[in-house]
């Protein structure tokens, strides 16, 4: 008879891979260097005519257990994984800041605006409220759906993003520009809405981009090592 | 945190950053292929837990006495690469002294030739 659970060797390292990405104190380049290991040991233990299974809790064993490997790998560099942690903090700030920007933008563009002051009132309450959903309640949903296991494909394929410092500095950089271009736009349109007297001066959203600017740099200079370099060994 | 059947802990986690500077001064190698050769050179005297080589390869790194580097092998699997600094040459200049040093006194002990630094 048949063995009924074919061992797989990918679905092997996968599980290895996610009880790794479990352990708090591993940062994601020390689990890549590990799992480079993990496949090296393999491969030696398959040169030597193991089968997978055999090869694969071999070199696992080799390799140690996790949460062991967490409480070494954090006692040689503490400070590495503060590192990504804060990289992950402004970055969801950094999101959070331009779909703020940009809900801010289109709320002020689309404002009817009218002369009568109570009137006028009630639309920038309403504006702002536009502006405080978009940009809390955005983040927040998606953190529910990803929490819950949703939309994790998606986000894989934005991850991409994420690879190399150089990508980071040009989506940033995308992302400052896309809301700047906004800004500008909005108080075009706003400001054609007016009498010359009372248009909004330009220089009103210099200080949100510059901040948005300063974020991104901060990212790019946070952005955990895990570059990819193309030269062969 | 080491297989300590050969030698004592001590003595391992001592001589850990003498034998990865040495390894390393000969050209860029990557963990695995470290433990291996360092296997191979003790006749397996010496057996390090392969996961705790990297603790101290990264703690080694952060003193700069090596860098490490992301390649891509011929084999198209990507490997942190390791290399010795100006600094790590050095360091391992006197740890060869003192190793050498108790080396020495020892086999005047023990009465075997003594090694020239």
């Amino acid at each position: 008879m048949e063995n009924q659970t074919r061992f797989s060797l990918n679905a092997a390292i996968e599980n290895w891979r996610n009880e790794l990405a479990a352990q708090p104190n591993l940062a994601s380049e020390d689990r890549r260097e590990l799992e480079t290991h993990l496949r090296d040991a393999i491969t030696g233990f398959q040169q030597r005519g193991l089968s997978d299974e055999e090869s694969f809790w071999l070199a696992r064993h080799r390799v140690g257990q996790p949460q062991q490997l967490g409480e070494e790998f954090v006692k040689a560099d503490p400070v590495k994984i503060w590192r990504e942690r804060v990289f992950w903090m402004w970055l969801a700030v950094f999101l959070s800041n331009t779909l703020g920007s940009l809900a801010h933008s289109m709320a002020f563009a689309m404002m009817p605006f009218n002369f009568q002051t109570e009137s006028f009132v009630k639309t920038r309450q309403l504006m702002e409220m536009t502006v405080i959903m978009v940009s809390i309640l955005t983040p927040l949903i998606i953190a529910i759906l990803l929490a819950r296991g949703r939309l994790i494909s998606q986000f894989s394929r934005l991850m991409v993003l994420l690879e190399g410092r150089r990508r980071l500095a040009w989506a940033a950089l995308g992302c400052v520009a896309l809301s700047f271009a906004f800004r500008i736009a909005s108080t075009m349109i706003f400001n054609s809405r007016l009498p010359a007297h009372m248009n909004m001066p330009i220089g009103d959203y210099l200080m949100p981009t510059i901040y948005s600017v300063v974020i991104a740099l901060l990212l790019v200079w946070l952005m955990p090592r895990n570059e990819k370099n193309i030269q062969p060994a | 945190m080491y297989k300590t059947a050969m030698l004592t802990k001590d003595l391992v986690a001592a001589s850990s950053k003498p034998l990865l500077l040495s390894i390393l001064a000969g050209g860029e190698s990557y963990g695995y292929e470290i433990i291996q050769k360092v296997r191979e050179l003790s006749g397996g005297q010496i057996e390090w837990s392969d996961g705790m080589l990297y603790p101290v390869l990264h703690r080694l790194e952060r003193d700069g006495l090596i860098e490490s580097e992301w390649k891509e092998a011929d084999t198209g699997r990507e490997r942190k690469y390791y290399s010795i600094s100006s600094n790590g040459r050095k360091a391992l200049k006197t740890e060869r002294q003192q190793w050498l040093a108790v080396h020495n006194t020892l086999s005047k002990l023990w009465k075997i030739k003594p090694v020239s630094a």
